[in-house]
């Protein structure tokens, strides 16, 4: 076990493209850390950056006290789990589970009882004769990590971990995998695109943009207090309301209402300052009649989630459109009027796209504590 | 359209490709009932069944042999061909090579060239500096040079087809490149492999031209080169010695053919189906 740290990496590609950009990032011994972002941000590059099948082209990353930045991936002692598993199909799941430690020269019963022993512990005990064509992708997704475990690496990198498993599977997974995570107690890195995944299996979370890191945290601190606008917009099942506002006589104007200024953000404003007002639509209370600090709009869209729907409203004067979580019963209909009041405590201003409060004069810390 | 007219073309059709049939099917009889025939005539008919020409074939000094140096040349090029495709394809499918495309299909187009009867005297000039004239080596050389552009090509596809994370999975668990090569990627282009060791051997067991320039010797000559010498003292076709000939000469690779497609099925099943 080890914890991971890269210095100013940068990886530009043949072509020119700037994938990783001067990027720091501490990941603690034992922590699971997600790298997320949408496609294309360079997460995916990081992630094979640390396993040695890119070469950075600056920078350095240490596993451990060990500068592995020019190191061959073999010699790296880390072990990584594709997208698609990349079991090898003419092998059986034991030889699958074992290769690792043929390529070590481990002799052949001590590799046998050992691929056993670990692909029981993780159910597949009796799959070993199978061929991969032959397991479900649960199966084949347990087995890939088997074989990572059966090297006993340093560090664990997933690349994707859920992605290849149909929705049912991968809550089932998820749990699967935190649990597992938590048991080995093994650094591990792993990326995806979805912020739920995230937020549901990370100890701490880099938000990726463009090849630069935009935030980095815990899943309450991403989720709560994102950094800026991007990580704002791009945590949460749904989007952070961010609407265009003015600052006023220590309260803040949006779509032509006065409503309080955002706690976190008190003092640190001035009047005529033009900033972002960020509030989620769960942090958002739908009213049929206005009072003081609301907001009003006209409902144009009704989604049922189930325990509850998403109703989208757009605003007076052109002020763009917000979106509300309704419980089950009070759901509006397309058409109607409606206000909207921000929950205290919850709204967050953003000024030139970045959080506007104690938290982001700070930093958020790079080194986190796993839990 | 009339029901008339409906059944006028079906059975145009029918006689049509009765015909075609026939056209290729009487010469493969004759090749099955001649060699038994007492005396086989170039036509086809009801053999009257005898052994003689096969008695006949094995007074022949050279006829055997013949066969067994077609496997010897066969075999060699065929496995120079799949080792040397096969790095060669995998090479060129992953590392990225300026003007690859370029590269291949001009080794393609003049590989066509090089076996041809357009080169024979600079090969024949090129075999008899080389100390390769009368060599069956210098015979599996040439073929295998004629055959590997193509080879390569067909290999290059079946790798590129194999996702790139099998092997990124082995380099990061420490395997080398040769081990990669060995244990992950010629496992799973297996069916390529095979298809192109058959498809070499179907090619230099047809190939006249080569060793018959290259090769002085009767003893070392293949069967394809033989055949050509069974004629009769009056400088007529020996139709029996040449019937019972074609039989056997056929016969391996048509056994080739079943063998390995029963066994590797000739199909590409590389990678997890999703």
């Amino acid at each position: 076990m080890a914890a991971i740290t890269m210095r100013a990496l940068t990886k530009v590609y043949p072509g020119g493209v700037r994938a990783l950009d001067a990027l720091d990032l501490d990941i603690a011994d034992g922590e699971f850390f997600a790298l997320l972002g949408p496609s294309g941000c360079g997460k995916t590059t990081l992630l094979r950056t640390i396993a040695g099948l890119e070469i950075a082209t600056g920078g350095s990353v240490s596993i451990g006290d060990r500068d592995v930045t020019g190191m061959a991936p073999g010699r790296r002692d880390v072990a990584m789990v594709f997208q698609d598993y990349a079991l090898f199909p003419h092998m059986n799941v034991r030889d699958n589970i074992a290769y690792p430690l043929r390529i070590k020269r481990v002799d052949r019963r001590t590799r046998t009882e050992k691929a056993a022993g670990t692909a029981s512990s993780l159910g597949l005990a009796e799959l070993l004769e199978r061929r991969p064509a032959q397991l479900s992708g649960g199966q084949q997704q347990r087995v890939a990590l088997a074989r990572a475990m059966a090297y006993t690496p340093q560090a664990f990198l997933l690349d994707e971990p859920l992605s290849n498993l149909d929705a049912r599977l991968r809550l089932e997974a998820r749990t699967f995998l935190k649990r597992l995570q938590r048991d080995l107690g093994v650094t591990t890195v792993f990326v995806t695109h979805d912020q739920a995944e995230a937020l549901a299996l990370a100890d701490r979370i880099a938000v990726m943009q463009g090849g630069r890191i935009r935030q980095v945290g815990t899943p309450v601190e991403v989720f709560r207090r994102p950094a800026n606008t991007f990580v704002a917009g791009f945590i949460g099942s749904t989007p952070m309301n961010l609407l265009d506002a003015v600052v006023q006589g220590g309260r803040i104007s949006v779509a032509g209402v006065s409503i309080p200024m955002p706690e976190s953000a008190a003092g640190l404003v001035n009047d005529g300052d033009d900033v972002t007002f960020g509030v989620r639509p769960e942090y958002l209370e739908f009213r049929t009649d206005q009072i003081g600090g609301s907001v009003p709009g006209e409902v144009v869209v009704v989604e049922n989630l189930g325990s509850s729907s998403l109703v989208s409203l757009d605003l007076r004067d052109g002020a763009g459109s917000a979106q509300v979580v309704v419980p089950e019963g009070a759901e509006p209909e397309p058409g109607d009027r409606g206000w909207l009041l921000p929950k205290p405590g919850r709204a967050l201003l953003y000024r030139d796209g970045d959080l506007v409060g104690a938290a982001s004069a700070e930093r958020t810390p790079a080194v986190g504590v796993a839990s | 359209m009339s029901t008339v007219s409906f059944v006028l073309t079906r059975i145009l059709r029918y006689v049509f490709l009765g015909l075609v049939l026939g056209f290729f099917a009487i010469p493969l009889l004759w090749l099955a009932t001649a060699p038994f025939d007492r005396t086989p005539k170039i036509t086809t008919s009801m053999p009257d069944f005898a052994l003689d020409n096969f008695r006949t074939l094995m007074d022949n000094p050279y006829a055997l042999g013949s066969l067994l140096n077609s496997v010897y040349l066969a075999g060699g090029t065929a496995i120079l061909v799949v080792v040397l495709a096969a790095l060669a394809a995998y090479a060129l499918s992953r590392v990225r090579v300026p003007g690859r495309d370029a590269l291949l299909y001009g080794l393609l187009l003049l590989s066509s060239i090089v076996t041809g009867t357009a080169t024979m005297v600079p090969l024949f000039e090129l075999a008899f500096r080389l100390n390769l004239i009368d060599s069956r080596l210098g015979v599996i050389l040439i073929l295998s040079g004629g055959l590997l552009p193509a080879a390569i090509f067909i290999l290059k596809d079946f790798m590129d087809s194999t996702p790139t994370s099998y092997e990124e999975s082995a380099r990061v668990f420490g395997a080398g490149p040769l081990r990669i090569m060995w244990q992950i990627v010629t496992p799973v282009v297996r069916p390529g492999l095979a298809t192109v060791a058959v498809w070499a051997v179907a090619n230099v067991w047809g190939n006249f031209l080569v060793p018959f320039l290259l090769l002085r010797s009767p003893d070392k000559a293949p069967a394809a080169v033989i055949m050509y010498t069974l004629y009769t003292e009056g400088g007529q076709a020996n139709l029996a010695l040449l019937s019972t000939f074609s039989l056997l000469y056929s016969l391996p690779v048509v056994l080739m053919f079943v063998f390995v497609s029963t066994r590797y099925g000739f199909r590409f099943h590389g990678g997890i189906k999703r």
